[in-house]
């Protein structure tokens, strides 16, 4: 699989290549670049800055990535959550590392983590107790974009896992660093 | 009147098509921007797929179509084709000129009086320096062909293509096609681009986007903003010019061509004189 460079970016890509190197899911997307043009705003508004709190929405991510065995996401997403304030072995129990209930006590953080268990992890309808208590923590726009970000995930983790796409040298050298890797 | 009819007659867009028949071709031209050449991948958009988009171009207003290559006579179904096109909207072909048999010139006589130009390229009016780059018994076989399809009442535009050209070599190239019954409007020269085949060859002219007239451009593999942005250099396609995979139906690529012209920061494309 190529992943096209600025010199190859077609006439679409070329602005997602004005900063430098977008990426790996940006430099495959980029073949078709009138799917990139419509998917890159998405995923930017999903994975991006909004009303959930970042460390809320690196939770569901991680996990999501971790349930999907997504390397890609796994690593590149480690790296992201601990921008977002997590702790080194936060990362590692959502990523199945260790134990997830010593390291998730808050009780909201723990519903939102089984809501995405029962979204990643399974498919048929999520148990109506998980959403209920989900729906005790969270607004219903909150409930919303957290399983929309799930399944944004779950798309993702599809295509950089059946692609192969590499994890950047600068990713892997950072995730070392932090013992991650 | 939909938005590309507005642009095509503001002159915001080019009112011309262009369809990229096939890629195969049989010769192995010295500066082709595809690296055409007899076995390599023919990339064919087919006669029902061509009807089509000449079908979309006319109803979304555009004014004519081109129809190059590779060298698009290698197909069987193309004169028929192209009549069936010119039924829809004025037609030029490109063509190298060679393969004008004597029954591919008896069906050529379909072309009589209909609005196709047919587009030979002539390099130089010396033999010997248009076969360097064109091959052996190139010119030959063109001014023949040349001379029978006029004899035919078959319209002829000669291109000639060349990294130089002083006045002296202009005159006896325009001498000769005046001879051969082609106008002088019917004679456009256009340098080598520095793409595909004439990269390895280091011929050619760098361009980007502000030298070339945004002629949307079909390809089987996807929409182009000229039909110099679908080249092939060491055997992989180029996409720098690609404007988007989605071809059908044609407004799709239309729109998007035109969202990226008038995003385009204005310039003059004339100083290269590319068409």
């Amino acid at each position: 699989m190529e992943l096209l460079d600025a010199r190859r970016a077609p006439l679409l890509a070329r602005p997602f290549f004005e900063g430098g190197d977008p990426g790996a899911i940006a430099s495959a997307m980029a073949h078709v670049p009138e799917v990139l043009d419509a998917t890159m705003p998405f995923l930017v508004q999903m994975f991006g800055p909004s009303a959930l709190p970042a460390r809320t929405k690196e939770l569901v991510i991680l996990r999501t990535s971790a349930l999907l065995d997504c390397r890609y996401c796994i690593q590149s997403h480690s790296i992201a959550a601990r921008d977002a304030g997590l702790a080194r072995e936060e990362v590692l129990a959502l990523r199945g590392d260790g134990p997830l209930g010593d390291q998730f006590t808050d009780r909201a953080e723990r519903a939102l983590l089984d809501w995405v268990d029962g979204v990643a992890g399974s498919t048929g309808p999520v148990p109506p107790e998980i959403g209920e208590a989900l729906m005790s923590h969270f607004a219903e726009p909150d409930v919303i974009e957290l399983t929309l970000l799930a399944g944004t995930t779950m798309m993702l983790n599809r295509f950089c896992t059946a692609l192969g796409l590499p994890t950047s040298q600068a990713a892997l050298a950072r995730l070392a660093e932090d013992g991650l890797l | 009147m939909s938005e590309i009819a507005e642009a095509v007659g503001d002159g915001v867009l080019p009112g011309r098509v262009w369809l990229y028949a096939n890629y195969h071709c049989n010769l192995t031209c010295t500066y082709c921007l595809t690296e055409s050449a007899p076995k390599v991948a023919k990339r064919e958009l087919g006669a029902q797929r061509m009807l089509e988009v000449a079908a979309q171009a006319r109803a979304l207003g555009f004014t004519s179509l081109g129809v190059t290559g590779g060298e698009p006579f290698l197909l069987s179904y193309l004169t028929e084709t192209i009549i069936e096109m010119a039924e829809m909207l004025p037609i030029v072909v490109l063509t190298n000129g060679t393969l004008f048999t004597r029954a591919r010139l008896e069906e050529a006589r379909g072309l009589t009086g209909a609005p196709v130009a047919i587009q030979i390229s002539l390099d130089s009016a010396d033999p010997v320096a248009n076969d360097t780059m064109r091959g052996p018994e190139n010119f030959r076989r063109v001014v023949a062909a040349i001379d029978a399809l006029v004899a035919r009442g078959v319209r002829v535009r000669i291109a000639t293509t060349a990294e130089h050209i002083d006045e002296h070599e202009l005159e006896r190239l325009c001498q000769l096609h005046r001879g051969l019954g082609v106008a002088d409007e019917d004679h456009i020269v256009r340098p080598i681009l520095r793409r595909g085949r004439a990269i390895d060859s280091g011929l050619g002219v760098d361009t980007d986007l502000i030298d070339l007239p945004p002629e949307l451009t079909i390809t089987a593999d996807g929409a182009y903003w000229s039909p110099f942005g679908p080249t092939v250099h060491g055997g992989r396609l180029d996409t720098d010019l690609l404007v988007s995979r989605t071809t059908s139906p044609l407004d799709k690529p239309a729109n998007i061509l035109l969202r990226l012209v008038q995003g385009r920061a204005r310039g003059d494309d004339a100083k290269l004189d590319i068409r």
